[in-house]
Formats: C-alpha cells, sequence, structure tokens
C-alpha cells in the first residue's frame, strides 16, 4: 500500500485535474472570463509557490527571494512579446534558457551561505535587481510595462490565439503541470535523493561520497526555471508587468502559500495558491482588509497544521491506515 | 588478491593543535591490510581527533596520510572516500528522516556512475542491490521501511556501520561502534567487526578494552595527544607504561 503522504499528494494531483476539467467546461458553458482568469492567476502564483518549496520544503532552504525570478520570466517575457514576436513557444523557451543561466550565476552567490543568510542573501538580491528596475527608464521604471500582445500558439494545424480565456487557463494549466512534472522526475532520480539527503542531515553527505554543493546548485537552478517560467505567463494574463512583481511582498506570499499548501509536496503549494487566491477574492469583495484575515490564518496553521493542507490530509489516511490495521 | 602484508594506511609524524592544546602530537603508524587495528586510550587521548585527521574532517597542521600509496593528506573526506576510505561516527550520524532503505540506497549511490544521478533511481541497480545486502547483513531488513529516526539504539548504531560500508570501502574506520549497545548488541557487533575483517581493514576506536582485545591484531595505545605504544594484544597488556597510563586509570 502506498504511504499516506502519496495518497495525500496523488489525492491533490486527482482532484486538481478535476475542478479544471469542470472549470473549463463550465466556464466554456457559462462564457465566464472571471473565474477562469482568477484560476489561471492563481497557477500561476502556484507555479512560483512550488519553486519555493523545491528549495524550502525538499532541499532545506528557504528562499526569500523567488520573485527575483517570477519577475525576470515576467519581464522577458514582456519584452519578447512586444518586442520580438507573440510566440507562445518561443517565449516560454527563451525564459527556460535565460534564467536557468540566472539561476546558475545567482547560485554562486546565494549558496555560499547556509540558513538563515541563505535567506538573507536571496532577499537581498531580489531587494537589489526590484531598485534597478524601478529606476530604469528602458524597462518603464515604477510605472512598468504595458500593452503586451496577446499571445499566439503555432500549432500544425495553424496559429491560435489565447484571447479566450478558457485558452490561456489550458495552456497555463498544461504549463504548470510540465513543470510540476519534471519536478517530480528529479525527485525520482538520485540527485533528488541528494537533496532530500542534504535537507536531512548536509554533513553526512560528504562521508558517502558526495559534495552538497552541487546538488543544491542543481535544485537551485530548477526551482529559478521553474519560477520564471511561472512568471512568464503572468504579462500573458494580465498584458502589463510591473517592479512589484519583484518585490518581497511577492517572495514572502510565495512562502506563506507553501506553508498553508504543505512544505515538501510541490503540489500542495499549487493547492494553496489556488485556496489563496480564491479567498483574497472572495474576503476581498467584503473589505479591503482581508491581508488581517489571511494573516491570522496563517498563524493558525503554522501552530496547528505546520504541515499545511497537504500535511492534514495525510494524517488523515495515516489514521485510516492504523484503523484498517486494527490499533 | 591484496597481499595481506600489504601497507593500506599510513600516518606519518602527524600533529593537530586547537588553540594552545595540542591534541594530536608528532603520531606516526601504519595499518597492514585486512585485520582489525584498534585505537585505545583514555579519554582526552586525542583518538577523536586522529581520526578526524584520518579521514579529512580537519586537516592536519604537519604530517602526511597515505591510503595505499597515494597522499590524501590535502583531501576532502568525499575524495578519501573514494581512494577507499569510509569512517563511522561516534554519535550517530543517520539522514534520520529518511527511511532505513533510503539510508542505505543513498550511501550507496557512489558506486552507480555519475551520469546516473538524471536518470530515475529504479535504474540504480548497482545502488538497490547493495541497500539490500547490507539490510540483510545487518538484519534491518524488517525496518527497512522506518525512519532511521525512528529506530532504538541499537538498530542506528548498526545502521551507521553499514551506511558507512555502503560504498564496499577498501579501509573502514570505526569510532567507538558499540557506544551505548546492550551486552548482546556488543557481542553481535563485535562478532560483525571480526568478519569485516576477513574482507576488509578495519581501524577501531573503542572504549571496551576486552572487547578490544579479542578482536585485534594490532592494538595502538595513545595519551596525551601521543602515541604511547603499539603491538599485538598481548605484548600491550603486559606493557608496563600502559598499564601506567590506561588499565591504571580505568581501575583507579
Amino acid at each position: 500500500m502506498l504511504k499516506p503522504q502519496t495518497r495525500a499528494i496523488r489525492a491533490i494531483e486527482v482532484s486538481m485535474l478535476a475542478s479544471a476539467g469542470i472549470l473549463l467546461i463550465v466556464g466554456l458553458l457559462l462564457n465566464d472570463s472571471f473565474f477562469l482568469r482568477l484560476a489561471t492567476e492563481a497557477l500561476i502564483f502556484g507555479g512560483l509557490a512550488m519553486s519555493v518549496d523545491l528549495l524550502l520544503g525538499i532541499v532545506g532552504l528557504l528562499s526569500l527571494g523567488q520573485a527575483l525570478y517570477f519577475g525576470f520570466g515576467a519581464y522577458l517575457s514582456a519584452l519578447i512579446l512586444k518586442e520580438m514576436t507573440p510566440s507562445f513557444g518561443l517565449t516560454i523557451i527563451l525564459v527556460t534558457i535565460s534564467s536557468a543561466l540566472l539561476g546558475w550565476i545567482t547560485s554562486f552567490i546565494a549558496l555560499r551561505s547556509k540558513g538563515v543568510y541563505f535567506a538573507l542573501i536571496t532577499f537581498g538580491m531580489a531587494q537589489v535587481v526590484a531598485k534597478i528596475v524601478y529606476n530604469t527608464r528602458s524597462l518603464g521604471a515604477s510605472d512598468g510595462m504595458m500593452g503586451v500582445p496577446i499571445v499566439q500558439i503555432w500549432t500544425p494545424v495553424g496559429i491560435i490565439d489565447a484571447a479566450q480565456p478558457s485558452t490561456f487557463f489550458m495552456l497555463t494549466f498544461i504549463t504548470i503541470g510540465i513543470l510540476y512534472a519534471v519536478s517530480k522526475y528529479f525527485l525520482n532520480t538520485p540527485m533528488g535523493s541528494l537533496w532530500y539527503a542534504i535537507e536531512s542531515n548536509e554533513n553526512r553527505l560528504a562521508y558517502i561520497g558526495f559534495q552538497s554543493k552541487r546538488p543544491k546548485q542543481v535544485a537551485f537552478i530548477l526551482a529559478a526555471v521553474i519560477a520564471a517560467v511561472s512568471g512568464s505567463l503572468y504579462p500573458m494574463l494580465r498584458g502589463f508587468v510591473s517592479p512589484e512583481l519583484i518585490y518581497f511582498s511577492v517572495s514572502g506570499n510565495a512562502v506563506v502559500t507553501v506553508v498553508l499548501g504543505g512544505v515538501g509536496t510541490l503540489i500542495g503549494p499549487i493547492l494553496g495558491s489556488i485556496l489563496l487566491t480564491l479567498f483574497k477574492s472572495v474576503i476581498g469583495s467584503w473589505t479591503t482588509h482581508y491581508h488581517i484575515i489571511i494573516g491570522l490564518i496563517f498563524i493558525i496553521f503554522v501552530i496547528f497544521a505546520p504541515k499545511g493542507i497537504a500535511g492534514i490530509m495525510t494524517k488523515l489516511y495515516g489514521f485510516k491506515d492504523s484503523k484498517r490495521r486494527g490499533n | 588478491m591484496v597481499n595481506s602484508n600489504q601497507v593500506i594506511l599510513v600516518a606519518q609524524r602527524l600533529s593537530k593543535r586547537f588553540g594552545g592544546l595540542i591534541a594530536v602530537d608528532d603520531v606516526s603508524f601504519e595499518v597492514q591490510s585486512f585485520g582489525v587495528t584498534s585505537i585505545i586510550g583514555p579519554n582526552g587521548a586525542g583518538k577523536s581527533t586522529l581520526f578526524n585527521l584520518l579521514s579529512g574532517s580537519f586537516l592536519a597542521d604537519t604530517g602526511e596520510v597515505m591510503i595505499a600509496d597515494q597522499v590524501v593528506s590535502y583531501l576532502s573526506p568525499q575524495e578519501r572516500l573514494l581512494a577507499g576510505m569510509a569512517r563511522s561516527f561516534q554519535i550517530t550520524n543517520l539522514f534520520f528522516d529518511l527511511s532505513v532503505m533510503d539510508n542505505l540506497r543513498i550511501a550507496s549511490q557512489a558506486l552507480e556512475s555519475k551520469t546516473k544521478l538524471y536518470l530515475p533511481s529504479r535504474q540504480s541497480h548497482l545502488a538497490k542491490a547493495r541497500a539490500e545486502e547490507l539490510l540483510e547483513e545487518f538484519s534491518l531488513t524488517n525496518s527497512c521501511d522506518q525512519l532511521a529516526g525512528e529506530l532504538s539504539h541499537g538498530q542506528q548504531r548498526r545502521l551507521e556501520i553499514a551506511v558507512t560500508l555502503a560504498t564496499r570501502p577498501k579501509l573502514l574506520l570505526l569510532d567507538e561502534p558499540t557506544q551505548g549497545m546492550s551486552a548482546a548488541d556488543t557481542e553481535d557487533t563485535s562478532q560483525l567487526i571480526k568478519k569485516l575483517g576477513e574482507k576488509i581493514t578495519v581501524l577501531l576506536i573503542e572504549h571496551d578494552v576486552e572487547l578490544v582485545m579479542n578482536l585485534s591484531k594490532t592494538v595502538i595505545v595513545m595519551a596525551q595527544g601521543r602515541k604511547l605504544a603499539e603491538g599485538k594484544p598481548a605484548e600491550i597488556r603486559s606493557n608496563p607504561q600502559v598499564q601506567e597510563a590506561y588499565f591504571g586509570e580505568e581501575t583507579a
């Protein structure tokens, strides 16, 4: 029988796939755009949260500046779409390659330190870049860039544009799904095992013949790419980018999302992002002070359910198992 | 087969100083291939520091370490492991949040080629086979899905040795493997170490003098950072200097 956590993850995956299908059908039937766009945004920030979880939950590195890569992806995507080509595929490819490079370069700075210093360095790097972007006129300075055209997908049967919210929702769902699948693939390789080993006891690694530096670097680059590709979808949805995307509020929010959804599960943070986005939208229609409520929920989770929603589900499956075994 | 009189480990005039304290002071010895060689000495004699110098946890201030004919004095623990030397820890040092199986599988991964790092784990046949072999050998098969942190102390000590053996080292450094074990577990472990000594070379730090005397072909005695004596167990027992420094203190 599968382990409780594996089953919790499976359950979240299945329910997410089902809800996406239902949302798509209902959205198409009712010609809705609000909820489809809301769900798309939730998935985009879910991708960012997933990249934070890869570092935090799997390798044990708390990044407080993941918005650096998210914002990098968003700005690069906006630039490519506006100045070069509205092609979706080409944008994603270029963002993937450049963010891998950026992740590689910045990993040398960030991975010099551990623990709280790693958190502070990632935070600092993102703040520096945010300030630079904020003051760079050619990137629109504090206004950001507007007028990003609607993306086009080049398929063998012709060009499809993503003007329909349902089309872009599907595109986002598939993109985030691929990012998730790639991360899961890595977790099932010896490289992924080394990540878990680093999280558990980094110092022992040298005595079984591995350095921790290289695996950490691979994870860091992968997380950068996931954040950047997620970010590249943002201007496609909203038609604009602004320096706020690189700010700490975005990085911090991603960490909160990871904790609420379930640290170390990768899918939990995506679920967390969907619930938080929905929550913000619903409560935000009653009061503008929804941050207070989200803050309270965060505190309650940290105290009573530090492993988030996925953790609660894992516990429930664990109870069921032990009942069946008759203890 | 390697000639059993071949020297596998050489420590040449090793010294290590921590501030004003000379923890290891000009220690030299050779370890012949196969069998068990032990290092004993009262607390603070510098045994653990010496182990750390041999395994690369610390670099020596002066002196050389050689594995077979290779000088490894400036190599990292990871590189020394690849040269054939593995070590265990006095304070259990495992991947406590991972299962017993994962501990052994990850520890065996160094046997695989580097290209397999990015292929699915199920294709790492060598690592998996080695892990299963060790589960069997250390009677941990029934606990293979348990987290290492949930094992009993005795099981954790066994797993500690198993993890150290995963990479098939030629030279095994064991730092008080029976520390905190029950009498029965200690007996089992000493049998196990004896058996290991038939296949590879074991260098052992141990507090249990009787255990050492029964197991070892050579015993090195340390006191106050220096090597006090070296010889066969019987010679060590009758050495007056040793009796004064070690056995005298033990009974006092």
